[in-house]
């Protein structure tokens, strides 16, 4: 399937931004699931191109003139193959990823959602895991935010895919099984739906698995993946630091869409 | 200072024998003490003490009312270890540093110690001090550890071992210089005497150690400072000073395209090598903690395109943690294929079930530590706790067992000190710097530190403990 997508991120600023540094992760590393057909990022500055400690591809952008706005825009065709090509990379160890961070550090709720069902097959057990975790927390836009950790938005009994994400990694970690948090985009037909995504993947027998919580599907085949991480923090698409600048607004609209060219196929 | 009579000793002490003899390294200190007077010498103290604090030489100890700055105790009387006995010390622990920089390197790309079998894998990827963002990334001189301190103590029978290594940001080489400068000041005979090796030339060697990391010559070379209420902010200060370059703090120094700058009065400056006294977790808030005020936005990416140097490099936590500790020797003789020169003290891994179990049955025996602390804090000292401290302590060991580490209470040796009654003896340790460049090379001597307090066994700064000039002596007479 041909994705088409454009993705768009503005800041705005109550007062003069004096200098700010940027870690842009909004640009998805070709694999043999994902083939980029074209990918451009329309910046204020040029970026210096990176790559971080995932392997995800970074761009560093820094701002040293005032200013009051920040515009991010990319657009891109991609094609999603139906390839299993399941991700089997080994360079950074799988077991990096049974470490909790502050976003993913489970209470004691968490724990006993963890173990509730013992005795299934791991594959069965995470899949129970998931579906308890989505009705535990239906999707609803606004009542966490992105500082929200795992055991608050649990018991807050509400989230969106990140803390589906966050809250299904706390307990795979909690069982001692490697999982990771991906962010990137989903193709939905509802286009109510949020283009951005995040979900999990999980190492099993030698290859990460994805998990989307929110979707509850096993196959990401409307899912292009920007960058994995041990959480939000490390997979985030746009994470700054500025100096000044007073209130932020943010306005981000992502659209992906299904190419014409794959539809007429 | 009433009485300058030598106490007798229980242990092993530096300078008595038991009777009350003097060990053969002390005898022209000895001797020079014996025509001295309390009174003379409790001046002294207090010019010492005049003197350090018109220098600024204080030490923030945390948990005390915030910004408190103390003066560290500081004792004038010596702690000498002769020449003969140094030697063995040094090759000690320059073989222990040089094993451990072999290890991180080796952790962060093949990780052939994991795959042969000699240490768990869980253990390292497990720990939060594993830097993911380390791994394959290639360091000049594959150095990682450029800056070490690796703590020494001696138990009751004298024997040498290693307590600690010291990789992420060691502190304390401020005061070996200082101490060195306030003895020479106060008792200038004494040097006249006798060989006592100089340490004041390490500002001069740790610059060569940094420029030596940088990929290419005549680098640019800073100090990055969490700033003045870091407890350690006069050693930044200093060592910056002596080695003639800028001391900066995160908000001095920023990212574009592709490489770090230094704001200066004449526009920017490239820089190019970073001696940085923040710890990993605070070095840049867009990798690491985002609440970061200490750090340098964009910093880790230039880092890992080898475009900047930090002096220690991001990760060596995860080769001096405590849990990583027992594996030490084993280190040594994988990457030197050598006998470790220096011990470890007998470590039981808490994490492990049957030797929790013996933790559990001896803690009022045992000191148990957390396998991440540093400075003394947070630990058990089982001979000197209450029943109600160590039965708290099990409750905590127990309900996060991979957390604690605990070792055999050693006695500590002793070295004498002043107090207002005259001469007493008290427990020390010793920190020697070792700084590995294009060779891995250590001062003579180190900090040695002081529990001040009669019987006490912890010597951290941040808990009360002072310090003492270190002399490594030549055993021949001086020309």
């Amino acid at each position: 399937m041909k994705l088409s997508i454009r993705h768009s991120t503005e800041y705005h600023y109550s007062e003069r931004v004096k200098h700010s540094t940027q870690y842009l992760r909004l640009t998805p590393r070709p694999s043999a699931r994902q083939k980029i057909l074209s990918w451009e990022m329309d910046l204020p500055e040029t970026a210096e191109r990176a790559s971080d400690g995932y392997n995800n591809i970074l761009h560093v952008l820094t701002l040293d003139q005032p200013h009051q706005e920040i515009r991010l825009s990319v657009r891109g065709l991609v094609e999603i193959t139906d390839e299993d090509g399941e991700d089997a990379d080994q360079r950074l160890s799988p077991l990096v990823f049974t470490r909790m961070t502050e976003l993913t550090q489970p209470d004691e709720a968490l724990l006993e959602l963890a173990h509730r069902h013992a005795g299934l097959p791991v594959d069965a057990r995470l899949e129970a895991l998931s579906e308890t975790i989505l009705s535990a927390m239906p999707f609803t836009p606004g009542v966490t935010d992105v500082a929200s950790n795992a055991a608050e938005a649990y018991l807050g009994g509400y989230g969106v895919c990140q803390d589906h994400t966050h809250v299904f990694l706390a307990c795979c970690r909690a069982l001692g099984l490697p999982a990771r948090y991906v962010s990137g985009y989903l193709y939905s037909q509802d286009s109510e739906h949020v283009a951005s995504h995040a979900w999990a993947e999980v190492w099993q027998d030698g290859s990460w698995h994805t998990f989307d919580v929110t979707n509850q599907t096993r196959l990401p085949r409307h899912h292009l993946k920007l960058a994995v991480g041990l959480d939000y923090m490390d997979a985030c698409p746009v994470r700054g630091v500025r100096f000044g600048g007073g209130i932020e607004s943010l306005k981000a609209v992502a659209e992906v869409r299904q190419s014409s060219s794959s539809r007429c196929q | 200072m009433r009485s300058l009579t030598l106490p007798a000793v229980a242990g092993f002490d530096e300078m008595i024998a038991p009777g009350r003899g003097i060990r053969t390294h002390y005898t022209h200190y000895h001797d020079w003490l014996l025509q001295q007077d309390g009174q003379s010498l409790e001046r002294k103290r207090r010019e010492a003490e005049l003197q350090f604090h018109r220098v600024g030489i204080t030490f923030n100890v945390y948990g005390e009312d915030s910004g408190t700055e103390r003066l560290i105790p500081f004792d004038t009387l010596p702690r000498v270890i002769p020449a003969s006995e140094w030697q063995k010390l040094e090759r000690g622990v320059i073989q222990r540093v040089q094993a451990l920089n072999l290890f991180l390197h080796d952790i962060y790309h093949d990780q052939r110690i994991i795959k042969e079998g000699h240490l768990p894998a869980e253990q390292v990827f497990g720990n939060a001090q594993y830097q993911p963002c380390m791994q394959d990334v290639d360091l000049p001189n594959q150095v990682y550890s450029q800056i070490s301190g690796v703590d020494l103590i001696r138990d009751g029978e004298g024997a040498w071992y290693v307590l600690e290594d010291n990789l992420r940001t060691p502190s304390g080489v401020s005061y070996m210089i200082e101490n060195r400068r306030m003895m020479m000041r106060l008792f200038p005979e004494l040097f006249a005497r006798q060989m006592v090796a100089p340490v004041d030339h390490y500002p001069s060697l740790l610059l060569e150690t940094l420029q030596q990391s940088a990929r290419h010559s005549n680098p640019t070379v800073v100090l990055l400072t969490p700033g003045r209420y870091n407890s350690a902010y006069f050693e930044h200060a200093f060592l910056a000073q002596q080695m003639g370059i800028e001391l900066v703090e995160g908000a001095d120094l920023f990212v574009k395209e592709g490489c770090v700058f230094m704001r200066t009065t004449a526009g920017s400056q490239r820089v190019d090598v970073i001696y940085r006294r923040v710890d990993d977790a605070y070095l840049d808030p867009l990798a690491f903690r985002q609440d970061s005020m200490l750090g340098v936005p964009g910093l880790l990416s230039v880092y890992r395109e080898g475009r900047v140097v930090l002096a220690n490099a991001v990760g060596t936590g995860v080769g001096d943690d405590k849990s990583i500790y027992p594996y030490v020797p084993a280190m040594i003789r994988f990457y030197l294929d050598e006998e470790p020169i220096l011990a470890n003290v007998p470590t039981w891994q808490c994490r492990r079930k049957d030797e929790l179990k013996h933790v559990l049955a001896n803690l009022p025996e045992l000191v148990v530590k957390e396998v991440h602390g540093a400075g003394g804090y947070g630990m058990l000292v089982g001979p000197a706790a209450t029943r109600e401290e160590i039965s708290h302590f099990r409750d905590r060991l127990l309900a996060n067992p991979d957390n604690y580490i605990a070792q055999p209470t050693l006695s500590l040796s002793t070295c004498p000190i002043f107090v207002s009654e005259g001469i007493a003896p008290r427990h020390i340790d010793l920190r020697p710097f070792v700084l590995s460049g294009n060779e891995t090379r250590v001062v003579p001597g180190g900090l040695t530190r002081v529990a001040m307090k009669e019987g006490c066994l912890v010597v951290n700064s941040s808990q009360g403990g002072g310090t003492k000039d270190t002399w490594v002596l030549e055993e021949r007479e001086p020309c």
